[in-house]
């Protein structure tokens, strides 16, 4: 190779250097750009939870900041007891969900019987049916047999969100389970129901958890099912919160103070099941 | 203890039978070997007799008692998994208490300690009590999980290929451990292995398995020294037995047997006897590699051929030599020295070679066939 | 008695017959969970059977109509502007979703800190409630207080009309849609990249090949199956939306962003003629189902493919 050759390749690598310092430089760029359009909001609205309603409208970032709106929307509506009512809910449905979806989880992971698939696919269709087709007649039915408007009520309708998602995430864990282990605690001496409670639940707990605790969040989260099925006794967060923006005296603030509060639970929540979370989200297809 | 009895045991998945009208009778206190290649049903059989299989066809009993109805728990076996099968979220003591923890097996705490004590020393995993299964090497698993298995006092032990996973200095004490403890416990044990020494050095009776049938059934020098087939023969022994083709003829009132161009001998009277009987119209003769002796320089009875391979394995040589269109695998000291492709000459025992039918690859027959089986095990 | 052929039965027991107690277990453990659901199920399958009635809360009494709602449907202008809307706005969003969510999941390929806590934070807006979203989106662009509008007048736009306008509804509502559900397909699609198995990349990278080369023939086949079932779960939720617009502004402003399920929630409940409203939805059924379908089977096929490629 002569030099001439050999300064061209090496201002070949030099240009190679120089692109790859660039791309560096504009992937990450990228991607602080995306950062702030995903969390500049929810930045924005805490921020906004401590204005008064005066520097509302002039001010972006530099302001005085005051508990006011907390205080109006906790102590003065009741945005706290539709809080709490929305906990009741969601909490009940995934208790629910648990009791009777881990073990109808497990028979789909474990036994092989006539029509297993057929049942596991049609309980995750439940997924994929159009909320209001549903809620239609549920509601005509709820309000017939009285349980329009109620705890209950509500609680039955959000297994449709909770329950095919944790027998379809949890089904995943058990299916990672040798079945060896259980004939190994037969052989033990343990019946079934006691190698279920001694040896799958503890070795599934983590998936378990974190399934539950998604399937709590998407609860929380639901909209249709309470705009239609529930009124003025029970009451849930996300329907709470729009009458605040819909109301015509709008206080911004407090708008800003009844959203942090509703997401505040959920990203908490969120940063307990990172590790599980795409497993979760892709109902067990992603073992992430 | 207990005796355990197969009859016409079908087991299939799908359309496959992993075994096909097994019939097997184990008698109290044995220690019986399942033995044979890789997809043979060892594994299905030792998890019918445990119940965690339930077979399609055929009885399962253990003393006299049909069991096929009883569930796994309430069958008193213990059994090692091949892969384990440890309790991923107990420590190794806990594994090993679990059995006895258990309503069916309960001990008190005191006995239980006693028990893996006992058991975690001779195993020797008794400085890991704490450690997690995830915690340990294979090895180390391999023990907890014997050492799970034989902390209860069952009706039989179940044990699928349990020292499978450890190094080959372990292997042997364990191997000679187990025989000890199997003695002193009195069980019967029921022992799956594809190693045909730990086949030989522990069983009272071997099975050898192969695609979901029996194909022999016996003691460890039957195996080794009347094969029922071909196939039986190349499973035991190290190398692996020679079996070439070979031609049998009557000449001048006496059998003559030959191999290739140069070999050839007269077949004693009591195998031409069984060869004629047997109506086999071709043979196959096998020669075992520590009953072909070599020479370098060659001279009167030997056969010439060349070196093909030369494999020093410590405490011995195995040479392949090459004649004709046959290989040989002959055992040599381990002080030998050869290069490939240089000229060798063998001879062998031909008081030692088995006769197999070519067509059916059964065996016929071999030279004082009684006498040999007859002698006590050394 | 023994059958000569058949020794499992002795004594009249047959002992290859697996006991209807070990038998009927897997059905006592999943009943339940299937109970719940199959009660809340129930309503769907009568809603089949309303959607050929005159079924309405104003009307004291039920008829059977046959397929006239049906023909009603087919026959009003609304429906395909409602069928219009719904795909247009299921196409934007999933397009964007996953054409964008695609490119950051791939800027999150390097293994450091900062990616780490980067996913990690994107995983937030996907946790927040849709309307809880259109909550803050509604305050972001309002126009007296809204910080979008003050950003919006240094670049010299007053009064843009975000929600509120024909030409922006559409906009505004995906935007909203991508803020909360684009993290969905980074997750997934990230996922996807840090599983690929590494043997084949330094295979092609000792072969020489290029870097388009290998992305084409290596990474993208790999990745489809994951891009697949973030474009279904996608998918089917943008077909069926209705929290973020009916939120946002009930449909409006006119009847721009009346999809599917909006049109059915005005016909069932604020003209309260539910029979009406039932054709529209379970044609909407219909789409999702056989799209899910679709995409599943197609799905499992490129696993198989990527699978062949490893």
């Amino acid at each position: 190779m002569d030099t001439k050759e050999l300064a061209k390749a090496q201002s070949g690598v030099k240009y190679k250097k120089l692109g790859h310092c660039l791309g560096f430089i504009g992937s990450n760029l990228a991607l602080i750009v995306f950062a702030i359009f995903a969390l500049f909001p929810i930045i924005w609205m805490v921020t906004c939870s401590f204005k008064s309603d005066a520097e509302m409208y002039n001010t972006v970032f530099r302001f005085t900041p005051t508990m006011a709106n907390y205080h109006a929307v906790l102590i003065g509506t009741d945005y706290f007891k539709a809080f709490l009512q929305n906990i009741v809910v969601a909490g009940g449905a995934v208790l629910l969900t648990v009791v009777a979806g881990v073990p109808a989880a497990y028979g789909l992971a474990r036994y092989n019987f006539k029509n297993k698939e057929d049942m596991a696919f049609t309980i995750l269709s439940f997924k994929f049916a159009p909320e209001i087709l549903v809620i239609l007649p549920v509601f005509l039915i709820f309000q017939k047999i009285g349980l329009y408007d109620t705890y209950f009520g509500l609680i039955w309708v959000y297994q449709l969100i909770t329950m095919p998602l944790l027998i379809w995430v949890v089904r995943g864990y058990f299916e990672d389970v040798s079945v060896e282990i259980e004939q190994a605690a037969q052989l033990d001496g343990y019946r079934w129901y006691e190698i279920f409670f001694k040896i799958l639940v503890p070795l599934v707990k983590p998936g378990l958890v974190s399934s539950a605790l998604l399937a709590f969040i998407y609860a929380w989260n639901s909209f249709t099912f309470p705009l239609i099925l529930s009124g003025f006794n029970v009451q849930t967060i996300t329907i709470t919160s729009l009458r605040y923006i819909a109301s015509d005296s709008v206080h911004y603030g407090q708008v800003a103070v009844a959203a942090t509060i509703a997401i505040l639970p959920e990203i908490i929540a969120c940063l307990f099941i990172q590790k599980h979370l795409v497993r979760g989200l892709s109902f067990g297809a992603v073992k992430g | 203890m207990a005796r355990i009895e197969l009859e016409g045991v079908t087991r299939q998945y799908d359309r496959v039978k992993a075994i096909d009208r097994l019939s097997l009778d184990i008698a109290d206190n044995e220690f019986f070997v399942l033995f044979g290649p890789a997809g043979a049903g060892k594994t299905t059989t030792l998890k019918c007799i445990a119940g965690v299989e339930f077979p399609q066809e055929g009885l399962v009993k253990i003393d006299g008692k049909i069991v096929n109805l009883i569930e796994p728990q309430d069958r008193n076996v213990s059994m090692v998994f091949e892969n384990y099968a440890l309790y991923p979220h107990l420590s190794v003591y806990d594994n090993m208490a679990f059995p006895l923890r258990s309503k069916l097996y309960k001990k008190s705490e005191a006995e239980i300690k006693e028990a893996i004590d006992k058991i975690s020393k001779l195993m020797r995993i008794d400085a890991y009590y704490e450690r997690k299964p995830s915690q340990l090497s294979n090895g180390q698993r391999q023990r907890v999980a014997i050492g799970r298995c034989l902390v209860r006092n069952p009706n039989v032990f179940l044990m699928d290929e349990p020292l499978a996973h450890l190094d080959a200095k372990l292997k042997h004490t364990m191997r000679s451990e187990l025989k000890e403890m199997q003695s002193a416990f009195n069980t019967t044990t029921i022992y799956v292995t594809h190693d045909y020494m730990e086949a030989m050095s522990l069983a009272d009776r071997i099975a050898v398995l192969d695609k979901g049938h029996i194909r022999q059934l016996g003691t460890a020098r039957e195996m080794y020294y009347t094969p029922g087939s071909e196939f039986v023969a190349k499973l035991f022994g190290e190398p692996e037995i020679n079996i070439v083709p070979a031609e049998y003829r009557v000449e001048n009132g006496k059998g003559i047997a030959s191999v290739g161009s140069g070999i050839s001998w007269e077949v004693p009277d009591d195998v031409r006897a069984d060869i004629e009987k047997s109506g086999a119209k071709k043979i196959d003769v096998g020669v075992r590699g520590n009953d072909i002796s070599f020479s370098f320089e060659g001279g009167e009875g030997w056969v010439g051929g060349t070196i093909y391979a030369f494999e020093p394995i410590g405490n011995k040589t195995i040479i392949t030599a090459q004649l004709e269109n046959a290989q040989y695998r002959i055992v040599a000291p381990n002080d030998v020295h050869a290069s490939l492709d240089s000229a060798i000459y063998i001879k062998m025992n031909f008081d030692n070679v088995l006769y197999f039918n070519a067509e059916t690859e059964q065996f016929i027959t071999r030279h004082n066939r009684e006498e040999i089986l007859s002698l006590k095990k050394a | 008695m023994a059958t000569p052929d058949h020794i499992g039965v002795q004594d009249g027991i047959n002992y290859n017959e697996i006991p209807a107690k070990i038998r009927r277990r897997p059905y006592y453990v999943v009943l339940p969970g299937l109970i719940i659901l199959i009660g809340i199920m129930i309503p769907f399958v009568t809603a089949i059977a309303l959607s050929c009635t005159n079924y309405s809360f104003k009307l004291p009494t039920t008829k059977f109509v046959f397929l006239k709602n049906w023909i009603a449907m087919f026959s009003n202008k609304d429906f395909y502007h409602a069928l219009s809307v719904t795909l247009r706005y299921a196409i934007y969003c999933t397009g964007i979703q996953m054409i964008l969510g695609t490119i950051v999941a791939f800027l999150l390929k390097a293994d450091n800190w900062f990616t780490r806590i980067l996913k990690v934070l994107f995983t937030f807006p996907l946790m927040v409630a849709p309307a809880i979203a259109v909550l803050v989106w509604q305050l972001m662009t309002s126009n007296s207080v809204g910080v979008l509008e003050k950003f919006l007048n240094l670049l010299g736009v007053f009064n843009f009309p975000w929600a509120a306008s024909k030409q922006t509804a559409m906009f505004t509502v995906v935007l909203i849609d991508t803020w909360v559900n684009m993290p969905f397909v980074i997750l997934l699609v990230s996922a996807g990249i840090n599983s690929l198995p590494k043997s084949p990349f330094e295979a092609a990278q000792v072969d020489g090949a290029g870097t388009w080369f290998t992305f084409k023939t290596l990474t993208f086949p790999m990745l489809k199956p994951f891009m697949y079932i973030a474009l279904l779960f996608r998918l089917m939720a943008a077909l069926q939306e209705f929290g973020i617009i009916f939120a946002l502004t009930k449909g409006g402003p006119g009847d721009t962003l009346m999809n599917i399920s909006l049109t059915a929630y005005l016909t069932g409940f604020t003209y309260q003629s539910l029979a009406k409203a039932l054709p529209y939805l379970l044609v909407l059924w219909t789409i999702v189902n056989v799209s899910a379908r679709l995409i599943v089977n197609r799905q499992r096929q490129l696993t198989k493919q990527a699978a062949g490629i490893q």
